[in-house]
């Protein structure tokens, strides 16, 4: 775990708690910039969809006014959102064109506070929307599990529901443990070496990710941590090359939700012949995130998502585990939504 | 050829590879480990037998647009093939997952370029710079199209059309070869063999027809001919720049502007300047590089060089 990532969050609820005598409060983003806001922000724009689902868990879905003109966010009205929040069809959608948002749109949303997905200070967006608009931005960058838990801290302090977010950090904490109580004993030597593979294929996670985080709590190695390459192994999405891949070979390759490809391609597939002689192939051991919005590793869903890949990779050591019911005392606890039925609690 | 079979990630000794190799020929047995075919044999001949085709493909394709064009700003891409094939990529990626990339981008690179031909042509006859004027229509029109769809897409998808985008010959596979050859071949050996006409149509249209030859029914054979060659392959690794472009201009700018030599001249050099491109794409650094980076920044210094020494670049 990240020692940096715990000093930021206390750092952040200092800095909140210091003024919240005012309603108005100080707290530092993922970029580590201070952003002024109300607290609670009454008018929240979104413009991510997994802080979004942090945010439901924790705070009022009334003060939030609208939403990024999403197809994959909109792909979730089949998820919990409309069921958390009877309103969430009705909400202003905010476009972006060519990674530009449009700021007429967001200021027909007449926001307090605007939450986007940015990975420098220097990001264009947030200094069009604070500029022009004059509306403080918070910006999410998540390299690592602290980062999602340290995010449900964050929407606490946005919506001024700090008790809340403890609860929820609770929550995940308990359901992170069904599975890191399982892998924390298991030895070196039993750990299979993993493949991260993104939907480019030879695209993988660095051992700086959070994906890398996932892969160690799940009871596996990151493989890029065996790499030779130093540059690579350090880079957050490194691309890599088959025969370096034939060399580190994997015992388990997981893929990342692909809709052109499925583990039965890379197994037995004529464009994938030159991937035989690697174990996780030999073996069969090739498996694929099911389900991108239900074990979504950037979101509260995190444990979720920590269990699937758990349960692939030590299929012997889960075999009492029932996921279905894990789903959806997990839905019930976080968001009061029965899962799959979308019934409320 | 040789050098790129010898060079790879998984280190094996280059007699280890040759031995391979001669028993691989003769069918006898050996005892090398399976891995060491697979590599060999399933990763690194495929790879280079591709990126032959394509540096072939696009070289040849590049130097009949340019005889066709009389312009030796031409490149293969020039009716749109590149804008329609990325357009018909992005569709499969992102929209339509149930149809194949490679054919998708095939079928939409072959409809810019035959609707790039229609409008252009007007009472039987294909004005050179109608075509040429078509062409950046029909390439504006599918890079619109490609904008609609990368700005609705999610990250994810938008990361595989991107990653599509840059070409690359990392995903090579037999089947990928077999698949693009067919057309790549017809549309090489339809140049190769009539490629001493190139030289008629490279003077002009009036004199072609003084000596005979009906321009427009050879200028739309090449067209047809040249797209075939270069969609089979874009198809397959993607947008590959440079390569169409510019080993047609150091070929004349070295041997002279006679297609009768410059096309044969085209596929050699072409397939050989693309497998050692790709050398340094896959060796040269910790990570894999797209190749048309490389094919850039290989390509552009020594085409400088050849530009500084030779008077108008070869065409006169």
């Amino acid at each position: 775990m990240h020692k940096g990532s715990v000093v930021a969050a206390l750092l952040c609820l200092v800095l909140a708690v210091s003024s919240a005598c005012c309603g108005e409060v100080t707290i530092k983003d993922d970029l580590g910039r201070e952003v002024k806001i109300n607290s609670p922000s009454e008018r929240v724009v979104f413009m991510m969809e997994n802080a979004l689902k942090t945010y439901y868990a924790v705070g009022d879905p009334q003060n939030i006014v609208a939403l990024k003109d999403d197809k994959w966010m909109r792909k979730l009205l089949e998820d919990i959102f409309p069921v958390i929040d009877p309103d969430f069809e009705k909400k202003l959608t905010v476009s972006v064109t060519g990674g530009s948002v449009d700021l007429e749109s967001l200021a027909k949303a007449n926001p307090d506070l605007v939450v986007l997905w940015a990975t420098t200070p220097d990001d264009a967006n947030i200094k069009a929307i604070e500029e022009t608009l004059g509306v403080p931005v918070f910006a999410i960058f998540v390299r690592s599990i602290d980062d999602v838990i340290h995010q449900v801290d964050t929407m606490g302090v946005i919506s001024d529901r700090m008790e809340r977010a403890a609860e929820v950090k609770g929550i995940m904490h308990d359901y992170m443990n069904i599975t890191t109580n399982v892998t924390s004993s298991i030895p070196e030597s039993e750990r299979p070496k993993v493949y991260w593979m993104w939907t480019d294929v030879l695209g993988t996670a660095g051992v700086k990710s959070g994906i890398n985080d996932l892969i160690e709590l799940a009871g596996g190695v990151n493989v890029m941590k065996f790499s030779e390459n130093e540059t690579a192994m350090m880079m957050e999405h490194p691309v890599v090359n088959l025969e370096m891949l034939i060399k580190l070979n994997p015992d388990v390759i997981y893929m990342w939700y692909n809709e052109n490809l499925d583990p039965e391609d890379i197994l037995t597939g004529e464009d994938f012949k030159g991937w035989k002689d690697i174990n996780a192939v030999k073996n069969g051991r090739v498996y694929e995130i099911r389900n991108p919005y239900l074990f979504d590793a950037f979101s509260p869903r995190m444990p979720l998502a920590l269990l699937h890949v758990a349960m692939d990779l030590h299929p012997d050591r889960f075999k009492d585990v029932d996921m279905n019911k894990t789903i959806d005392d997990f839905h019930v606890e976080m968001w009061g939504v029965h899962y799959p039925s979308m019934e409320k609690a | 050829m040789v050098l790129s079979l010898l060079i790879g990630k998984f280190a094996i000794a280059p007699g280890d590879v040759i031995r391979l190799v001669i028993f691989n020929l003769l069918a006898a047995e050996t005892s090398y480990p399976g891995v060491y075919h697979t590599v060999i044999f399933e990763v690194r001949l495929p790879r280079i037998f591709l990126g032959m085709l394509v540096g072939a493909s696009l070289s040849v394709a590049g130097a009949a647009f340019q005889g066709i064009f009389r312009n030796p700003l031409v490149s293969p891409y020039i009716l749109g093939l590149s804008s329609g094939a990325a357009f018909g990529a992005a569709l499969a990626l992102a929209v339509a997952p149930q149809f194949p990339v490679q054919i998708s981008a095939l079928f939409f690179s072959l409809v810019a370029v035959g609707f790039a031909y229609y409008i252009a042509t007007s009472r039987g006859s294909t004005p050179i710079i109608s075509l040429l004027l078509a062409g950046v229509i029909v390439s504006a029109v599918f890079d619109s199209l490609l904008s609609i769809i990368q700005m609705a897409v999610n990250e994810r998808a938008l990361q595989s059309i991107v990653y599509w985008l840059m070409g690359s010959l990392a995903a090579a596979s037999w089947s990928k070869i077999y698949s693009a050859l067919p057309m790549s071949l017809l549309g090489c050996a339809v140049i190769f063999l009539l490629r001493w006409r190139l030289n008629v149509l490279a003077m002009g249209d009036e004199e072609a027809r003084s000596v005979g030859m009906n321009p427009e029914l050879y200028k739309a054979v090449f067209v047809v001919a040249a797209s075939l060659a270069a969609s089979s392959v874009v198809s397959v690794v993607g947008i590959i720049g440079f390569v169409g472009l510019v080993i047609p201009h150091m070929i004349r700018m070295i041997f002279g502007p006679d297609h009768t030599h410059l096309i044969p001249l085209c596929i050699t050099f072409g397939a050989a300047f693309m497998v050692l491109v790709d050398v340094i794409a896959r060796v040269g650094m910790g990570f894999e590089v797209p190749v048309g980076v490389i094919t850039t920044l290989i390509g552009a210094p020594f085409f400088a060089y050849l530009l500084r020494s030779t008077r108008s670049g070869g065409w006169e």
